[in-house]
């Protein structure tokens, strides 16, 4: 079942003195439940754009995108601020904690938007989380006391926490070392297929799109499949 | 339900988070707090003395004075037959505070010699009516009407003359007359410093007993009622016609109203209200525009934070109460601190005996003040929050995010 579609999308945007520039052209995409997808592109690509519309974030300049098979366009924005906060995490380079708030605060920082037993039981459901994500014990940190690798798993337990459908992740392990950026993806993966999220993970580093079941490629705005493991090939150093 | 509750965990985390911030912020708003309702609190204070003063003077609201002459010669009423006619007039319409009170002049026999002393002539009712202070003993009684040695009370001019002997001990002077008698002081009024020559109180029916009636004749009492303010309109053409048919055809009878309210339509101390309210308002105005500075500056540095919360799925209006609530909770607990000071201003001995020289009833911290210093604080904080949340709902989430 389709979870978000893009179809015919085009992102572009006014310049004084000169013709539109389009960001992105035409991009169709489908994202099914429990999916996992990884779009590669260089900086400037428009991933960021492309970040800000399958985050619910920002509305197509043509082309329709349907979450949940609604037309997101036709939602009110604290419509689509409501359903972005019950069906999206987003997972971020930085890690983007909040400073000043211990591990948990941070996780349990969602769930203050929630609603019900997610909002009254908001302490006890970030304490499981990080628990899920290995971090119980520093539960009472504050993220500066954190290593890089600690507070990506903060920030992964911080966008699960709502048991969101789609996770969005902007170059997850860019701030991380090879190392721990591995054992980063591979948690994150683990935990969204548990969770049966989906999850879309937006990076320029061609090792990590390859943990995805399907590939894309955003090279000047256009969207199109890439076969990851003959670029993998074709990397220095790789083997035949 | 879970929204406001949510609302208010979000901004009780952000003060306590940002405490030298908060705490830099609050010192402002409470400062400007402590002053308004300092000064509301002392203007109530300031007031009270302005209406005792008036009060002491011409009575309190409403004072009926009454009087009768005859409009063709002029002559007042035989003294015996108005009083009559006045003690009827309060027994019929159950008034109950009423005295006579006439200025004459008494010769007191002291150590160095005898002097005159302007006495004032009146009923135990008007120590009540026209809030008589005492610095030592206590105002007439009843009774006191009734002693072999009239009772006396002094100002503190003939009390440091005899050497402030200890009314305990019953002190006497002797009053020079026809036939001299002794009088016993009972009480003394607190004299101002510039205030040197000596008065002195009489009770009515004991001056009625000592002086002779010539005297009498010459002493031309006025009559005065105290009633309630909303009853004293329907209250004077009553009192005027019934005392009118007491003295009989020939008689004019005036009956004014002669308080401080009397005089005009207008509260007599709205000019003191309106100079006091404004400079609490010019004080609060500055305390205000510091608290929508930092709120400024503070929104701007957590352009990223609210990003991130719009991720969650904020939305625009909570992102905007949220911020609104941070400036209401940070300004009503500034204003909390603020009315606390104010009421230790307020009622400091140093400040009360300052502001509220010779009042008698010296009011209680007003309650409006304190429910104006809170006030006043939500408002700004509210005022103080809008810019800043405006700002906060118009950050774009994700360029939020990057910043």
């Amino acid at each position: 079942m389709s979870l978000l579609s893009l179809s015919g999308v085009t992102r572009s945007v006014d310049l004084p003195d000169a013709p539109p520039l389009h960001i992105l052209r035409g991009v169709d995409l489908e994202v099914s439940v429990g999916d996992h997808v990884s779009i590669v592109g260089r900086s400037g690509s428009g991933k960021s754009t492309l970040l800000n519309l399958l985050g619910l974030l920002d509305n197509p300049t043509e082309g329709e995108i349907r979450f949940d098979d609604k037309r997101i366009s036709a939602m009110s924005g604290n419509e689509r601020d409501r359903c972005r906060g019950r069906n999206v995490g987003f997972i971020f380079q930085q890690f983007n904690l909040l400073s000043g708030r211990t591990a948990l605060e941070n996780v349990m920082t969602p769930l203050l938007y929630a609603s019900g037993q997610q909002f009254w039981r908001r302490k006890q459901l970030a304490l499981d989380m990080l628990g899920r994500v290995g971090l119980d014990s520093r539960a009472q940190s504050m993220p500066e006391k954190l290593s890089g690798g600690e507070q990506q798993r903060v920030a992964i337990a911080r966008a699960l926490v709502r048991g969101p459908r789609l996770i969005l992740a902007d170059e997850p392990t860019g701030a991380l070392d090879v190392e721990t950026g591995a054992t980063v993806m591979a948690l994150l993966d683990e935990v969204a297929e548990a969770s049966g999220a989906a999850l879309i993970t937006i990076t320029h580093d061609v090792n990590v799109a390859a943990l995805a079941r399907r590939h894309y490629r955003l090279d000047q705005g256009v969207l199109a499949p890439v076969d990851v493991k003959r670029v993998l090939a074709l990397q220095p150093g790789a083997t035949p | 339900m879970s929204g406001l509750v949510g609302a208010f965990s979000e901004a009780w985390a952000e003060l306590r988070i940002h405490k030298t911030r908060v705490l830099l912020s609050l010192i402002g708003v409470a400062v400007a707090v402590t002053a308004i309702t300092s000064v509301v609190g002392l203007g109530a204070i300031a007031q009270q003395a302005t209406t005792e003063s008036y009060e002491r003077s011409s009575g309190r609201p409403a004072s009926l004075f009454i009087s009768a002459y005859n409009p063709t010669s002029g002559e007042a009423p035989d003294a015996d037959t108005i009083t009559e006619a006045f003690d009827t007039a309060v027994e019929r319409y159950s008034v109950r505070w009423s005295t006579r009170s006439a200025y004459t002049q008494v010769f007191v026999q002291f150590i160095d010699g005898v002097t005159p002393v302007d006495a004032t002539i009146v009923d135990a009712d008007f120590g009540t009516m026209h809030r008589v202070k005492l610095a030592e003993g206590a105002w007439f009684v009843d009774s006191d009407a009734d002693r072999l040695a009239p009772a006396l009370i002094v100002n503190e001019v003939i009390w440091n003359r005899m050497g402030s002997p200890d009314l305990a001990t019953h002190p006497t002077v002797t009053l020079d007359g026809p036939t001299s008698m002794t009088a016993v002081i009972v009480g003394v009024t607190p004299s101002a410093s510039f205030e040197t020559y000596p008065l002195m109180f009489m009770l009515t029916d004991a001056y009625s007993r000592i002086s002779t009636p010539e005297q009498r004749a010459n002493l031309f009492p006025q009559y005065e009622m105290w009633v309630p303010p909303e009853i004293s309109d329907q209250l004077t053409p009553l009192i005027k016609r019934d005392i009118a048919g007491e003295l009989g055809d020939g008689w004019q009878v005036d009956v004014n109203r002669q308080d401080y309210l009397a005089f005009s339509g207008e509260d007599p101390l709205l000019p003191l209200k309106l100079i006091v309210g404004g400079v609490a308002v010019l004080v609060l105005l500055l305390g205000a525009l510091g608290l929508v500075n930092i709120s400024l500056v503070t929104v701007r540095q957590r352009v990223r934070e609210i990003g991130i919360r719009r991720s969650f799925g904020a939305t625009a209006g909570r992102v905007f109460f949220a911020v609104m609530m941070e400036s209401v909770v940070a300004t009503l607990a500034a204003g909390v601190i603020g009315v606390f000071l104010a009421v230790l201003i307020v009622k400091s001995p140093m400040v009360t005996d300052f502001i509220g020289q010779g009042v008698t009833d010296l009011p209680a911290f007003p309650l409006e003040a304190a429910v104006i210093g809170l006030g006043a604080a939500t408002l700004v904080g509210a005022l103080a929050g809008l810019l800043p949340a405006i700002v906060a709902v118009r950050v774009k989430v994700i360029d939020a995010i990057r910043f």
